[in-house]
């Protein structure tokens, strides 16, 4: 009986010991500090509605932050960027899958003593019940087709007109134009 | 009794994992919004660095870009911004943009998981506007956030 009793704490206890999320993982290097190749099966969840209980059918289509829960530890990591190297973020990418359950590749910052414990950067997703690897990096093309008054050459920070009417209202410092101007002037 | 003995220690283990789901607390928060990112990943330098007016325009860059905006209190502590009054729109919308690197006063609901503090700010009692004015130790980080048609003789 006791062995009975011992076999069933461990049953219980195996998926609470620290997983190496690591294995199977083909996540490209950031070259960051505090990067951990991480591949895992998640639901996404909209984390307003799994805080609150508001939850609209969409996930707040893409402008709500998202989460993702793990399958195999029920851990909620908080996905933060997608894979492009452009300020982006990963609700976007995600929003799609919407209460479904994927798998993610990426790459989780680990660093505790500064607070950053289960965030991640998506890589791609591998979509419910298999299939292809999609490329988490669609942020942009939704950008440009949400903003065809904005299109042009350089990158999407500098043409966003949300972004341009607060740097021309408050200066790239944030400190007025005027501040900008001569600051500027001294340090360039 | 030995099966007493088995639920009593399995609900003793189960119980935490039940826990996890934190009920919210309410809270009063004043510091800084700052993008998240850049703070954790260390990609644009050291956290000190990556906040107030030397990284106001690329914390603006990246709440427009949907990464999740923090709210970093006094005493180092991260809240994740879900939701500012009504506003949920906290992946890339209007409503947070505006609060880039300023301080602010913040009401709300504390809710925490995995390591994580997240809070629903039920309203900003005061903008300070930008506080932490460290551009003169830092420079404007990252050294493109200004762009050369910015500078002297720029185009």
């Amino acid at each position: 009986m006791l062995k009975q009793f011992t076999a069933a704490l461990a049953l219980v206890a195996a998926p609470l010991a620290a997983q190496d999320f690591s294995e199977g993982s083909e996540a490209r290097s950031w070259n960051l500090y505090a990067e951990v190749p991480a591949t895992f099966e998640a639901t996404v969840v909209d984390l307003v509605c799994e805080f609150t209980g508001d939850c609209p059918a969409d996930c707040g289509a893409g402008k709500r932050q998202l989460g993702l829960v793990r399958t195999a530890d029920d851990v909620l990591v908080l996905p933060m960027k997608n894979s492009q190297p452009a300020f982006t973020g990963a609700a976007v990418e995600l929003q799609p899958f919407c209460n479904q359950t994927i798998t993610v590749d990426g790459l989780m910052i680990d660093d505790p003593e500064l607070g950053a414990n289960n965030v991640y950067l998506v890589q791609t997703i591998v979509p419910p019940g298999g299939g292809d690897k999609i490329k988490a990096n669609q942020w942009t093309k939704k950008w440009a087709a949400e903003h065809p008054e904005a299109k042009g050459k350089g990158p999407w920070f500098r043409r966003d007109p949300s972004i341009a009417a607060i740097i021309e209202e408050e200066g790239y410092l944030g400190l007025g134009p005027a501040f900008d101007k001569e600051w500027i002037a001294e340090n360039f | 009794m030995m099966r007493s003995l088995i639920f009593g220690a399995l609900s003793a283990i189960a119980l935490p994992m039940a826990g996890q789901a934190a009920e919210g607390t309410p809270i009063q928060v004043t510091g800084e919004i700052i993008d998240t990112w850049c703070y954790y990943s260390g990609v644009m330098g050291s956290p000190d660095a990556v906040v107030g007016s030397a990284h106001h325009t690329c914390a603006l860059w990246c709440s427009a870009g949907g990464i999740p905006v923090g709210l970093l209190a006094e005493d180092g502590t991260v809240y994740m911004v879900l939701k500012v009054g009504d506003d949920d729109q906290t992946a890339g919308g209007d409503g947070i943009l505006k609060l880039a690197a300023h301080t602010v006063e913040a009401d709300g609901t504390l809710y925490q998981r995995d390591g994580l503090n997240y809070i629903v700010v039920s309203e900003v009692v005061s903008d300070l506007d930008i506080t932490n004015q460290n551009h003169d130790d830092y420079g404007n980080v990252p050294p493109f956030s200004i762009p050369k048609s910015a500078r002297p003789g720029g185009e």
